[in-house]
């Protein structure tokens, strides 16, 4: 076969239309992602319902862009599970090995769609795979009687406009329609049977709704109550003109019958032209609260939000906190010159007022600030398909259990919080449970256990992710880092263990036997600790040798604010986050040096480059030092150091991170603004960038 | 998702008016479109925005919003001069979002007959005058349309912005 990679693609979609359908293909292939685990050895119905659901959702959606790949593979996931929702086959870890294939791809053709790229996925493969999977247990039949006549209700009123047609002595036909299931745009042709039936007489109703038809929601069946002077032939004959119809059904419904529940038709597997997997998707599109449209659908639990727009509220209530301050202010001035008592009344009153306007405002900007959290579910519940599929190409058994689900935190949190966790997860599942053997051999269940935990405390959400397995080897780590010469061999022994085991985020360090595919090569921790950092959050390991380790990582619930130090440099305000702030002092505490021609400080036993923040930063007006004396702030990235000259200290501060816009991009050593106490803006220093630059000059003292 | 109704043809033609704010530089009158301006607020505090551009003034902030403020006659080569009490931001949105542009003064908001606006001949379109679209004649002076994409950065890595080191 030869390899269509890296192709242009077409699709049939505008931008609007590309954002519906990634948004539902994302919370479809995440819906199948969390519980096609669970459905191992444990074939609940209704979950096994749901699952089944999902890829229907994602077939349909898929091939009415067009995307052939995409909804032939989905089909055939979609074959195997609905074997699995009539009992005819087993979900053995083989069906849910290739069902969680098939899911991986889907994920890269979904992608494909914004690419416009072919990625050069052959699923023909997968659809092998999945139809081996389904032919490798003797198909039991299923039940007839599983299969129930559908019933379609007809709105109330819905005959109404078309008694006079049916006075006059027109009849009321039921008509079922089935669309080839290999059609790949099955919503237009249900659109144009829609537009055919009204073309040869009244359609009282329809299902799905012809506002779901014409949206464009239309799927392998529909169904309308017909008012028409043609015959049953007639009718059918006209609707099958339509291409890719593939069956037309009609029955002539009474008068005196039309106004209640309408039975459908029985599926028959010998459909005409029907193939078995035809008559199969026919089934599945029987159950009626799939043609009800609309009404049948879940109604969500959620309003999805754009991120924007709740930035922009938040920035409304921020105004609205101001004017509050102000307002408390003129009351207070007020209050003060009005001292006379005809006027008390008036202040009572206008103080009232305030106090209410500022309670408002904090329980508004709560609320506002609570609309952008978003329980750490969604991050955990990706995690037992991760440990599984670690822990099968690692030939260990492990349970997963998670505690915590509920705990909120912020969504730019969320966002960041996932690839350290899957980071640490790996490492729990691949060095530190042990093989089913040497468990055994020490005495513990074959079966390891890790745990993830997330609570909040404070301002902070703490993640924890314990793991009985065989620790952390101190050993292990203390001959590592003498070979590599970071340390020396008295210095590494001289270490507590409590100390060793936090080497494990020392760059270039990995203690496990052999590089595999799972855990990386010693480039994991050290980055795992630098994303954390970034986020102004903390991580700390502990281990027991033989008993397991546990890993906490501390984070802030929201990264929309941080402490940060304020600074003023050349006239500039600007924000250092404390988290990269080591020692604030004077000129005159300081001990500066020069050397080679450059001002250097030395602070215990190290030599720090001193860099003028505003040159760093690329100020290129005229700079004087105040001549009443300057500061030094040293901060650090990792284990660089460097110290900025600053003209005053102007204390700590929360501050709120906005972003410089597009138009000004990211700046060197900016991560972007925030807004002070009277109204205007500082510049938040991105210490990383800066101390990286500096630091090839940072030498031991 | 699909459509099944074909949108209508956008017409080719101009519209017959033009729908303008006209401010001041120096001496000459310029005008933008009024789709595109927000708002005009008085002359503000302006963060300097340090190894920005010599036409960028800086950012300010505008009810909670971060916007970079372009001084247009820096951006425009009109020699600069200090603000006065006439000094006004326009507030413009454009493809990078909103963007304030310091003018001497805002005069009015009118309508230019279609017919009354010309391209912008060979001299005024010099290339560092890619930002005009077309002059209008109005009976008593020359107004010039800016174009406003013209006059703002494509994209902050076309003007000298640092990607960030990791």
């Amino acid at each position: 076969m030869t390899s269509t990679k890296g192709t242009p693609l077409q699709f049939d979609l505008d931008d609007e239309d590309l954002k519906l359908f990634l948004e539902e293909a994302e919370e479809q292939i995440e819906l199948l992602d969390q519980s096609l685990v669970q459905l191992e050895g444990e074939p609940d119905p209704a979950l096994v319902q749901r699952i089944f659901r999902a890829a229907h959702t994602l077939k349909g959606s898929s091939a009415t862009i067009g995307h052939k790949k995409m909804a032939s593979l989905t089909h055939a996931m979609e074959t195997v599970l609905d074997a699995v929702r009539q009992g005819r086959r087993a979900p053995t870890s083989e069906v849910v090995d290739a069902l969680l294939a098939g899911l991986d791809a889907l994920r890269v053709l979904a992608n494909e769609v914004v690419t416009r790229v072919d990625s050069g996925i052959v699923t023909e493969r997968l659809e092998a795979d999945l139809m081996a999977v389904l032919d490798s247990e003797g198909p039991a039949a299923a039940s007839p009687e599983a299969q129930d006549v559908p019933v379609y209700v007809v709105p109330a009123g819905a005959l109404e406009c078309c008694w006079e047609e049916v006075e006059q002595g027109h009849g009321i036909f039921f008509v079922d329609v089935v669309v080839a299931s290999d059609c790949q745009l099955p919503s237009i042709r249900c659109y144009q049977v829609l537009q055919e039936m009204e073309s040869i007489g009244r359609l009282a109703a329809c299902w799905p709704e012809r506002d779901v038809i014409e949206a464009g929601g239309g799927e392998y069946r529909m169904a309308g109550l017909l008012v028409t002077r043609q015959t049953e032939e007639q009718i059918a004959a006209a609707l099958k003109a339509v291409s890719d119809v593939a069956a037309v059904r009609l029955r002539a419904v009474p008068p005196s019958e039309a106004t209640g529940p309408i039975e459908g038709f029985r599926d028959e597997p010998q459909q005409p032209a029907a193939s078995s997997s035809e008559a199969a998707e026919a089934r599945d599109e029987a159950p009626p609260e799939t043609l009800r449209g609309g009404s049948a659908r879940k109604a969500s639990q959620s309003v999805r939000i754009d991120v924007e727009r709740l930035d922009g509220l938040m920035n409304l209530v921020g105004e609205l906190v101001i004017d509050r301050t102000r307002l408390q202010q003129v009351r207070e001035q007020l209050s003060s010159v009005l001292r006379d008592a005809s006027l008390s009344e008036l202040m009572d009153n206008f103080e009232e007022t305030t106090s209410h306007l500022a309670r408002v405002t904090d329980e508004l900007q709560e609320q506002i600030m609570r609309s952008r959290m978003l329980p750490v579910r969604s991050v955990l519940s990706r995690l037992p398909r991760l440990v599984r599929d670690v822990a099968v190409k690692c030939g260990k058994k492990v349970d997963l259990v998670t505690a915590g689900e509920e705990t909120e935190l912020d969504r730019s949190v969320i966002e960041e919080i996932s690839d350290p966790l899957v980071h640490i997860l790996r490492n729990a599942v691949d060095h530190g449970i042990e093989s089913p053997e040497e468990r055994r051999a020490a005495g513990k269940p074959e079966t390891g256990t890790i745990s993830v935990t997330a609570w909040n405390q404070e301002t902070y959400i703490y993640l924890a992710v314990r793991d009985d397995g065989r620790g952390i080897d101190t050993a292990a780590l203390r001959r590592k880092v003498v070979e590599k010469g970071l340390m020396t061999r008295e210095a590494a022994e001289a270490a507590p263990d409590e100390q060793v085991v936090q080497w494990i985020f020392m760059p270039g360090l990995s203690t496990a036997k052999q590089v595999t595919d799972v855990s990386g090569r010693g480039v994991g921790m050290d980055i795992v600790r630098t994303n954390i950092e970034r986020l102004n959050g903390q991580i700390t390991v502990s281990s027991v040798q033989g008993k397991g380790t546990e890993v906490i990582i501390q984070l802030p619930l929201t990264l929309a604010t941080t402490k940060a130090l304020m600074v003023s440099a050349n006239g500039t305000v600007y924000a250092i986050p404390l988290v990269s702030v080591t020692e604030a002092l004077a000129d005159h505490e300081a001990d500066i040096h020069t050397v080679g021609g450059r001002k250097t400080l030395r602070l215990r036993h190290r030599l720090l480059p001193m860099i003028d923040l505003a040159a760093a930063l690329g100020d290129a007006r005229p700079r004087m030092l105040p001549t009443d004396g300057y500061f030094v702030v040293a901060a650090r990235h990792g284990d660089r150091q460097a110290a900025f000259i600053v003209d005053r200290l102007l204390g700590e501060q929360d501050v709120v991170v906005k972003s410089l816009g597009d138009m000004l991009g990211a700046r060197k050593g900016l991560t972007g603004a925030t807004i002070l106490g009277d109204g205007t803006l500082g510049l938040i220093v991105d210490i990383a960038s800066l101390v990286t630059e500096q630091a090839a000059v940072s030498v031991p003292a | 998702m699909a459509r099944f109704e074909a949108a209508p043809e956008s017409t080719a033609f101009p519209a017959s008016e033009e729908h303008v704010v006209i401010f001041k530089l120096a001496d000459e009158y310029y005008a933008l479109d009024i789709q595109a301006v927000q708002e005009i607020v008085r002359m503000q505090t302006i963060t300097s925005i340090p190894g920005a551009d010599f036409w960028v003034e800086g950012i300010t902030n505008l009810r909670g919003r971060v916007v970079p403020v372009i001084d247009l006659r820096k951006r425009c080569g009109v020699p600069a001069s200090e603000y006065t009490p006439e000094t006004r931001i326009v507030v413009v949105s454009s493809s990078t979002g909103m963007v304030g542009l310091i003018v001497d003064a805002v005069s009015e908001v009118m309508r230019i007959p279609g017919d009354q606006v010309e391209p912008p001949s060979a001299i005024v379109a010099g290339p560092e005058n890619g930002y005009l679209r077309g002059v209008a004649k109005l009976e008593d002076r020359l107004v010039s349309l800016v174009d406003l994409e013209g006059v703002l950065p494509a994209s902050a890595d076309e003007y000298g912005s640092f990607s960030r080191a990791a």
